[in-house]
């Protein structure tokens, strides 16, 4: 079976435009317009977020979502049988770069995980995660059984633990974390036999204590400690979290009204543009605004899984179930946090928080999902 | 139409068991966010108001400057500012009337600082008075119960001792713009002051430190109850420079009411001991909040108080360019000292007649001579001969034509013109009457004081230059010059004589004990067809005077450069200032016994 490489070929391969018309017609808007949706309500809170802070960050987001929408088009231009393809070349390049970051990058809050070029920084990380699943989506794909064998779980696991290794020596626990649910989504729709997972989670156990001991870093036990015990350090992690719980608690109902916030206006709140920008929304927008927004991010995941569902392929629905996992896990993981569920770690809200390379990374997921749709029926 | 070879059946039926899970977590989180926001908010609401954590920043103290021997030049000195916070005002008209009261200023200015600073409804303390007389702060002390709204900052104020007199090269402190606070390099905040000029710009990286903060618990009138954490800030580095305090007034008395700039340094280092620039302004006034009546005066004054003319006014450098065509000559074999030109007054170069300064005339004279007496006739030859590619290269092998890069900014680098030149910046050839003018310092060239003084400290090195520093650092820029040491000590020769033989134009400067040697300088400001004593004429038109010098004592070396703006010839208006530098530098040595 080989496809057609591309939509512009596409196009040319037939001999009016109506179909084509047609087909970009059919597919899922709606998976864009609620990322669009969410987008402007993050450019409104970042604004509110940021009026205490030394500069305005809404400027910024707002460029941020036109180059977001920018590599929307590409990643949606490209064909993802294509892409699969070269799976592997992009992921050593993606590889090669989060290399560079442990020899040149530059340092941000306690992490070492930025590329400075110019004035602009990224943050490899983010586009690992695309790269990465790419690759898992071949390898599974490719694998035509109904569950796995131990070694090609293996194999899959080894894929992603490269780019988690990378990323935790960059001391970014929360980002490295972030690969685990990705491949745990693509691998239960692959096919994982039920009781590899009770091995799986007395692995994560036998890990998460080696890792405690070795590898976390001060600052990151501290967050786990107080997460435990919140009173023991109040101007600390504890600090934060009680901070961020009191700002989410005092919004009720109806929210405190916009800007009129006092946890976000009087800087109580830490990194309140970033990682604590639901808690800003909840405060001033209330239970209704949280409310509105989890449904988004659910009206999002839902369409998602209906182009998966209706993808041509199976590398089309590892793919969009790699990609989603990893979306899913961000909000549910932030929003928790915020909330005071889980322990605080630097992991931001897709296409709420101000950043740039995360913004730029969900615009080309999404890219990616709406691509496989629109390629659902194209056959040769 | 499908043509299914692969099995996504299993695929299919998974991944809605997924979505079922994930939507379950959305529900759960869902449901926790109902539990804190809707179920215990009031809690938490009560929290929110009764949050009585305050952050205050530290405000890390700015590096003093200290002159040579210690001398305090820049500090800092407290100061009390009067913060209103709006949120916690009852009636805000009648706070304000009440600060109008205490303060004795109108209360349109402490509202436009309210507006200015966020205006009614911020949620932060606004800085509404600086500067405040301790009777002041005791006044609105004593009402704290009445008006909790006001409280009393101490911060820090930054005050030059000596205001004017050392204005241009300490510089001043400006309020950061939208700009700097962009740049995230900075980390600068809103009200941060930074350096602006002189010193204060150059160095300000190690002179600003680094704020820190202060968390504290007030009570629920915003009352200070006791500290919860503190992040020191760290000071900003002092710098020590090679500033001579009593040159520096000495320098700055003279020039005063004139134009002009002076500029002492020791050859051996670079260190600059003296730099003044004439006519000068308060840096003080920029330390608080800016008058802006006070603002627009320094702007718009026509002699430019803000310029330092040390290193960013560019003049033409008259008879001092002697020693560089001297240099010239003698390095490229065209002079030959014992020869000597006829002068009668004037000579005739390319159809046109070349007058001297002296209407008699020098007869025949010598290099030596025509240094020593500043004829300009000898000089018009010796141009002739040269030719103005030779002429360009020895300036600017001596330093002129490019920045001497000495540690402050905006050094201007002032123009060696040449064929080149002229064809690319004016459009016209180069005509050979002009190599004739440039050959006595008129003309296109143009130098900086600064400049000059790195030449007379090259011929006080005999042979090499150093990078002029304000800032005293370890290590010492030496750059040594192709035209070598036999050529400067001749010309070093004749500028001792200029000073102390008899009918030397530099006698002014003369100093017992001590050997001063230099060379006067008088720029044409308008061109005259005849012999015009500069005094008969308006100000405006009048000449502008140079003295570059250098003196030697002991082990103990200076530069002295001064230029007065139409000061009329340099003999008498900018020599004797040079006499009294030295005089106050090299007092150990002094013949006189004025000080053993």
């Amino acid at each position: 079976m080989r496809s057609t490489s591309g939509t512009i070929s596409t196009t040319a391969s037939l001999p009016d435009e109506r179909p084509f018309l047609r087909q970009l017609a059919t597919v899922r808007w709606a998976l864009l317009i609620s990322a669009l949706l969410i987008s402007l309500i993050g450019l409104v809170t970042v604004h509110s977020a940021s009026s205490e802070l030394s500069i305005d960050y809404l400027p910024r987001q707002a460029v941020w979502l036109g180059l977001g929408l920018l590599v929307f088009v590409v990643a949606f231009t490209l064909d993802y049988q294509f892409l699969t393809k070269f799976s592997l070349p992009i992921y050593t390049v993606a590889m090669l770069l989060l290399l560079l970051v442990l020899l040149v990058g530059k340092e941000a809050g306690g992490a070492r995980s930025w590329l400075g070029v110019g004035a602009y920084r990224l943050q490899p990380s983010e586009f690992a995660k695309i790269a990465t699943a790419l690759l898992l989506a071949r390898y599974l794909a490719g694998i035509n059984r109904r569950f796995l064998s131990f070694g090609q779980i293996m194999a899959a696991s080894s894929m992603v633990a490269l780019p988690m290794v990378l990323v935790a020596l960059e001391s970014d626990l929360g980002g490295a974390a972030m690969f685990v649910p990705m491949l745990a989504g693509m691998l239960v729709v692959a096919g994982v036999p039920w009781r590899y997972f009770a091995v799986g989670a007395a692995v994560a156990l036998v890990l998460a204590a080696v890792g405690w001991n070795l590898v976390m870093l001060d600052y990151q036990k501290d967050r786990v400690r107080t997460f435990i015990s919140p009173g023991s350090d109040p101007q600390g992690s504890g600090y934060q979290l009680r901070q961020s719980k009191i700002a989410v608690g005092s919004g009720q109902l109806y929210g405190r009204g916009y800007q009129q916030g006092t946890q976000s206006q009087l800087r109580f709140l830490p990194a309140r543009h970033t990682d604590f920008i639901f808690a800003v929304l909840a405060e001033e927008w209330g239970f209704i605004g949280v409310a509105a927004v989890l449904l988004l991010y659910a009206f999002y995941i839902l369409n998602g899984t209906k182009v998966a569902l209706r993808a041509r392929d199976r590398v089309g629905i590892l793919l969009i179930v790699g990609l989603l996992s990893g979306f899913a896990f961000h909000v549910l993981y932030n929003t928790a946090m915020v909330v005071g569920l889980v322990p605080i770690t630097g992991i931001p809200l897709p296409f709420l928080s101000y950043g740039g390379s995360f913004t730029l990374a969900n615009f080309i997921a999404a890219g990616l999902i709406l691509g496989v749709d629109f390629r659902r029926h194209v056959n040769r | 139409m499908r043509q299914v070879r692969e099995h996504k059946e299993d695929l299919l039926q998974r991944l809605p068991r997924l979505q079922l899970v994930l939507f379950g977590l959305f529900l759960l989180i869902a449901a926790r966010f109902w539990f804190v926001q809707v179920v215990s908010g009031d809690y938490y609401l009560e929290l929110a108001e009764n949050n009585r954590v305050r952050e205050l920043p530290l405000k890390a103290p700015r590096g003093l400057i200290y002159g040579r021997q210690g001398r305090l030049l820049a500090e800092n000195v407290p100061s009390y500012n009067l913060k209103l916070d709006p949120s916690r005002s009852q009636d805000l008209e009648k706070a304000l009337s009440f600060a109008e009261h205490c303060l004795n200023q109108p209360a349109t200015e402490l509202r436009q600082a309210l507006d200015e600073g966020g205006g009614a409804g911020s949620f932060r303390p606004i800085l509404i008075a600086e500067a405040l007389s301790l009777s002041e702060v005791a006044a609105i002390e004593a009402a704290a119960l009445e008006f909790p709204e006001f409280a009393i900052e101490v911060g820090h104020l930054r005050l030059y001792r000596n205001g004017p007199i050392t204005a241009h090269t300490l510089g001043y402190l400006g309020e950061v713009n939208e700009r700097e606070l962009a740049s995230e390099v900075n980390l600068l905040k809103p009200g941060d002051l930074i350096g602006r000029k002189g010193v204060e710009l150059a160095f300000d990286d190690r002179l600003r430190g680094v704020d820190g903060q202060r968390a504290v618990i007030v009570d629920s009138r915003g009352r200070f109850k006791e500290e919860y954490g503190r992040d020191p800030a760290q000071s900003g580095q002092s710098l020590n420079l090679g500033l001579d305090l009593e040159l520096q007034q000495e320098a700055a008395r003279y020039l005063e009411g004139k134009a002009g700039a002076a500029v002492a340094l020791d050859p051996a280092t670079g260190e600059i001991r003296a730099m003044v620039s004439a006519p000068s302004y308060n840096p003080n006034i920029f330390s608080r909040r800016l008058d802006r009546d006070a603002w627009r005066n320094l702007i718009e004054a026509p002699e430019d108080p803000l310029q330092n003319r040390v290193i960013q006014n560019t003049y033409s450098p008259g008879s001092v360019f002697k020693i560089v065509m001297a240099a010239a000559g003698l390095s490229e074999g065209v002079t030959d000292p014992k020869q000597t030109v006829w002068c009668g007054g004037s000579t005739r170069i390319y159809n046109r007649r070349w007058r001297c300064w002296k209407q008699a005339g020098h007869g025949h004279i010598s290099l030596h001579r025509a240094i020593k007496e500043s004829c300009d006739v000898y000089f018009y030859h010796l141009g002739q001969e040269l030719g103005i590619e030779r002429i360009a290269k020895y300036s600017r092998q001596l330093g002129l034509g490019r920045p001497t890069g000495i540690d402050l900014l905006g050094e201007r680098e002032g123009l060696v013109p040449d064929p080149e030149w002229s064809a690319r910046r004016r459009g016209t050839p180069w005509y050979p009457g002009e190599t004739i003018s440039v050959a006595i310092g008129q003309g296109p060239i143009l130098v900086t004081p600064l400049q000059i003084a790195s030449l007379m400290a090259a011929v006080a090195n005999s042979g090499y230059q150093v990078r002029p520093q304000v800032v005293e650092s370890p290590s010492v820029e030496k750059e040594q010059l192709t035209v070598e040491p036999w050529v400067f000590e001749r010309i070093g020769a004749a500028l001792w004589s200029v000073v102390n033989d008899q009918r030397g134009t530099g006698s002014a400067a003369r100093v017992p004990g001590i050997d001063v040697a230099g060379k006067t300088g008088t720029v044409q400001v308008v061109q005259q067809k005849t012999w015009i004593k500069s005094e008969d004429l308006p100000y405006e038109q009048r000449d502008h005077g140079w003295f570059a010098s250098y003196a030697t004592a002991g082990d103990k070396q200076l530069v002295v450069v001064v230029l007065v703006e139409h000061g009329g010839h340099g003999s008498t208006s900018a020599a004797p200032l040079a006499k009294r530098l030295y005089e106050i530098y090299f007092r150990d040595y002094l013949d006189d016994g004025q000080s053993s």
